[in-house]
């Protein structure tokens, strides 16, 4: 969903596999805005995939059982906002359950910022000002943070709590996406050419953050190469 | 928003000073009644010049409800502010120290289910506790009052339920009364089941405790009601509370403006 930038929508339907499959956007951590879900419909268009969302703040709006409707979709694409809003609100709906039937089943699950924290065991927040840990889903064993390269302060918290026991995790910068097949990277792609994603772990006392090959997806004859049943399995 | 003050509440207000004003339905449009009740809410402080802070976290903190909220207050002698826990806020501010530093609190409606597990994911439902026990007014609607009770009759999953509140106040609020009958007669069911003691107040109507008390019952210039709801002998009864109704020196706008008036016509021509 960047701003004329299609390239990572156009990946993450392409990992489906399908000609023109459901996406279903969850705009929760940003309180359901309206103006998300008009960004979220301009990028994801009718033509290409049959998008839907699912608002938690306006019930009587929105598909009658949230549950079928999800479990129905190929991709769930979760939006940016506040980490620690989107966690109670799903869990207020049982909807952090749902999203990890959905992962088993193997649909694709994905999103930016605080969407993409919400997959991960824990991670790092600068939502609400100073650097926070939270936790996520933990779907995948790991610790995350974004905005990696754009915000030190955040950098420095994440270095900081990894020598503390933080987990070893994965950082990544606006424009790149760590794509996992289980609990493993399968590969790392970029809408820019000069984002990039990073293992970032604490050994022996000191931070060792290793730069991960990233492939950038301007190229046109590069196509994913992981179909989604794969993902199932391996989960 | 303006950065917060230290806290101006350190110690324990009496039962008595712990306020909680509960609305049945309010906003801060130039509806006819809105204009009494903010003046009411206002007075509710013991300053002069209250600091009020609005948690619009229930509707997931929209624009147009914090724009409404600030544009109303703008010409009245207060402080206004908001707390949003969805957006990036250029100042961000502690909630805790902010909330504490307030004279009233408002709590915007929504969804009920959401408000509280955002507040509990931020801590901000102990901090309302606090609030309350050192003397801040709490108030408002829909949402924004069941949130009081020990449980308030919620569309927020769909179907009209009973959902367990933060529990400052005893019993089960109904908010809507006469608008939404689903949610009146959940109201009734759990009154038959002997969920005590039941409340329904319509839109533009308000319950003020004192501590656990009811202290005062009014609607802004007279528009809406307000019901005790009890298991009797009989069955359950609705009970009217006598309502004090607040006037406004100020002309009501129930009309719409020319300008939407001439494109709702247009609007109707339309094939």
């Amino acid at each position: 969903m960047e701003a004329g930038n299609p390239l990572l929508d156009e990946f993450v339907l392409d990992l489906t596999g399908k000609e023109r499959p459901r996406i279903c956007f969850l705009p929760q951590a940003s309180g359901d805005a309206d103006h998300y879900l008009v960004r979220f419909y301009r990028a994801f268009d009718a033509e290409r995939c049959i998008p839907s969302h699912v608002s938690l703040f306006r019930r009587l709006r929105a598909p009658r059982d949230p549950r079928s409707h999800l479990l129905d979709q190929d991709v769930i694409y979760v939006g940016g906002g506040s980490i620690t809003s989107l966690i109670g609100v799903w869990r207020a709906h049982g909807i952090d359950r749902i999203l990890r039937r959905a992962w088993e089943r193997g649909i694709v699950m994905c999103g930016l910022s605080a969407g993409s924290l919400c997959w991960f065991e824990e991670g790092v927040s600068t939502f609400h000002g100073a650097p926070e840990r939270v936790e996520g889903l933990g779907l995948l064993p790991w610790s995350n943070t974004v905005h990696y390269s754009s915000e030190p302060e955040r950098r420095e918290a994440y270095h900081q709590w990894l020598l503390d026991g933080m987990r070893p995790g994965y950082a990544a910068d606006d424009g790149a996406a760590v794509h996992f097949v289980g609990a493993d990277v399968a590969q790392v792609v970029a809408s820019r050419g000069d984002a990039r994603a990073y293992r970032v772990e604490a050994v022996g006392g000191r931070v060792v953050t290793t730069q991960l090959a990233t492939r950038y997806l301007g190229d046109p004859k590069v196509r994913p190469i992981v179909p989604p049943a794969a993902v199932a399995r391996t989960a | 928003m303006p950065s917060p003050g230290p806290p101006r509440r350190d110690r324990s207000a009496s039962q008595r000073d712990r306020l909680v004003f509960a609305l049945g339905g309010h906003d801060f449009s130039r509806r006819r009644g809105n204009e009494a009740l903010s003046d009411y809410i206002l007075a509710l402080a013991d300053t002069d010049e209250p600091r009020i802070c609005l948690l619009p976290t229930a509707s997931g903190d929209p624009r147009e409800q914090i724009f409404a909220f600030r544009r109303s207050l703008a010409d009245r002698t207060c402080h206004s502010s908001h707390i949003s826990l969805f957006r990036l806020e250029t100042e961000p501010v502690t909630a805790r120290e902010h909330l504490l530093s307030q004279d009233i609190v408002y709590v915007g409606g929504g969804s009920m289910l959401n408000l509280l597990a955002v507040w509990r994911a931020h801590g901000i439902d102990e901090v309302l506790r606090e609030a309350w026990e050192r003397g801040v007014v709490l108030c408002g609607q829909s949402a924004g009052a069941l949130c009081w009770f020990e449980r308030g009759i919620t569309r927020s999953a769909g179907r009209a339920r009973a959902v367990a509140g933060l529990g400052l106040l005893p019993g089960v609020l109904c908010v809507h009364y006469h608008r939404d009958h689903a949610r009146r007669h959940a109201l009734l069911d759990a009154s038959a089941n002997g969920d005590a003691p039941g409340f329904g107040v319509d839109d533009g109507a308000g319950l003020l405790f004192r501590g656990r008390e009811l202290a005062d019952v009014v609607s802004g210039e007279g528009v809406g009601g307000a019901w005790r709801v009890d298991r009797g002998p009989r069955g359950v009864e609705e009970t009217p509370l006598g309502v004090r109704a607040l006037d406004d020196p100020r002309p009501a706008i129930d009309a719409p403006t020319a300008e939407i008036a001439e494109l709702r016509r247009i609007r109707a021509l339309r094939p």
